[in-house]
């Protein structure tokens, strides 16, 4: 795990990753009129329609919070990951130009996206806390485990993406595949939904799923107030960490490659 | 007496996959019919290249296309590996980044000093002081708050010369980058490599097409052909012989 991070303990590959974050952040407002807004509003307009749909379905009465706030508790944490996943595949070979040239810890590439992502997702956090005003949702101290299941997010998709986006440099059906795994793992994880709706002995499915048991552990502590389930959120841990030893070990192996076959 | 030695290359050899058929359609019926042997081709890029650059000289690689220039100044810059043989640097390198590589187009030439600077190893704090210095040097002080995709590719590279050089170094490696700019600024590029030459005593690795130029410049010179060394030497002479080739 401390090798992991070893790249930014270094200054200057401190520094790289701050500029590359920059960089991805400017992208949102050169030429634009708009600019930052349009982190706002995509996911507020996806929220509004799917609310529109699905509150039709679910009622705010079997799921105990207005249906958009117990939509949206999910769909903000899913956003991020999904994002990150499909900016990160990109992350290596749109910087082919770089990969080929001069030598710096490749991994600073696919960290810079997911960093840039977090940006994103901590300015359209803002519509989530605008909502919970809105609907008086009440929170007590428990809401501070967002924190640590946050970190097991990240975690889980640093590793992810570093597997991706290793892979898609050398074939490029990677960036395609993973379109369709997001879209599959985003209707198998319970966003639109809640896991009551399906019968007990189906349920594991979501245990398997971290992102299930995230998206489960964010509505609990904010919506309910209460204690995510730690156990679940233990095994998530286990899967993220291991995922991401894994998705590095992988990504320094092929590294040496990188320039070769850009 | 023995020399400083910036870079060793030791015995190196490169090899390259080539796949034939860039479809599954087209590969399928080559797996079944042949194997492995008819999809993909290996080549060597590079063999057995063996040389020693010392610290503060001017090393010049000539050859035509596909020689293996490029190859073994990746090898050197460490974005790629030897398959057999090893390479040894010692010193920071500065690869002068090819066109904008490094540059976003909707940041402005200034922005982009930074993020060029810091891909080159530079902390804010270092380059700050020299940002005045590099906009001087690239002479598009006017323009230096506009987008760089409003650039023209003159530009563009007058800045990425001007961040590449600024930074801190010991060995600069460059890659044709010169054939682009007008003839004046080609000059002053000149000039200020012959300062780090003559005066800071840097180590420069030079690839390039002109000739003449290289004979000039440079204070020893690699021939290489089909991924072999044919001559390492004093400039004039092997320039020569690739000339007479």
């Amino acid at each position: 795990m401390n090798s992991i991070f070893l790249a930014i303990k270094t200054k200057r590959y401190r520094e790289l990753l701050n500029q590359l974050v920059n960089r991805d952040l400017a992208q949102r407002y050169k030429q634009s009129v708009l600019g930052y807004f349009w982190v706002i509003i995509n996911p507020l307009a996806q929220m509004l329609v799917m609310s529109f749909v699905f509150s039709r379905i679910f009622h705010s009465s079997a799921i105990g919070v207005p249906y958009p706030l117990f939509l949206f508790t999910a769909l903000l944490p899913w956003t991020l990951f999904s994002s990150s996943l499909t900016s990160a595949v990109m992350s290596l070979v749109s910087n082919s130009g770089l990969l080929a040239k001069i030598y710096f810890p490749r991994e600073i590439l696919v960290l810079s996206t997911l960093c840039a992502k977090i940006v994103d997702f901590a300015f359209s956090s803002l519509i989530l806390i605008a909502m919970m005003i809105f609907y008086k949702q009440g929170i007590t101290w428990n809401v501070l485990w967002v924190i640590p299941i946050f970190l097991i997010q990240f975690i889980f998709t640093y590793g992810l993406s570093l597997l991706f986006a290793a892979a898609n440099l050398f074939y490029r059906d990677v960036q395609y595949l993973l379109n369709l795994i997001v879209l599959v793992w985003m209707y198998l994880t319970p966003i639109m939904y809640n896991v009551e709706i399906f019968p007990a002995q189906l349920r594991w499915i979501f245990q398997v799923n971290p992102m299930a048991v995230i998206v489960n552990a964010y509505r609990e502590v904010i919506l309910s107030c209460g204690m995510p389930n730690l156990f679940s959120l233990g095994i998530a841990l286990v899967v993220a960490i291991i995922t991401c030893l894994i998705g590095f070990r992988v990504f320094k192996k092929l590294e040496g490659q990188f320039a070769d076959s850009v | 007496m023995t020399e400083e030695i910036a870079i060793t290359v030791n015995n190196v050899w490169k090899l390259f996959r080539r796949q034939k058929q860039r479809t599954f359609k087209e590969m399928l019926p080559a797996l079944m019919s042949g194997g492995k042997k008819n999809v993909i081709d290996t080549f060597w890029a590079l063999q057995d290249v063996d040389l020693k650059i010392k610290k503060g000289e001017t090393f010049g690689i000539v050859g035509p296309n596909g020689s293996g220039k490029s190859t073994l100044l990746k090898l050197i810059a460490g974005v790629t590996q030897p398959t057999k043989g090893s390479i040894k640097v010692s010193g920071v390198i500065a690869p002068l980044i090819e066109l904008g590589a490094g540059f976003h187009p909707e940041m402005t030439g200034r922005e982009n000093i930074f993020l060029n600077a810091a891909i080159l190893g530079m902390t804010k704090a270092e380059i700050a002081p020299r940002v005045e210095e590099i906009i001087d040097f690239s002479e598009i002080r006017d323009s230096i708050d506009q987008p760089v995709k409003r650039y023209s590719s003159g530009m563009y590279m007058r800045l990425a010369f001007s961040v590449a050089v600024h930074v801190n170094f010991d060995i600069l490696l460059v890659d044709e980058i010169l054939s682009v700019g007008d003839l004046k600024f080609q000059q002053k590029c000149f000039r200020l490599m012959d300062k780090f030459k003559k005066d800071e005593g840097k180590t420069i690795v030079y690839v390039g097409h002109n000739l003449e130029k290289v004979k000039t410049f440079c204070d020893r010179v690699a021939y290489l052909n089909f991924g072999k060394i044919i001559d390492v030497g004093p400039a004039a002479p092997v320039v020569e012989q690739y000339q007479n080739a």
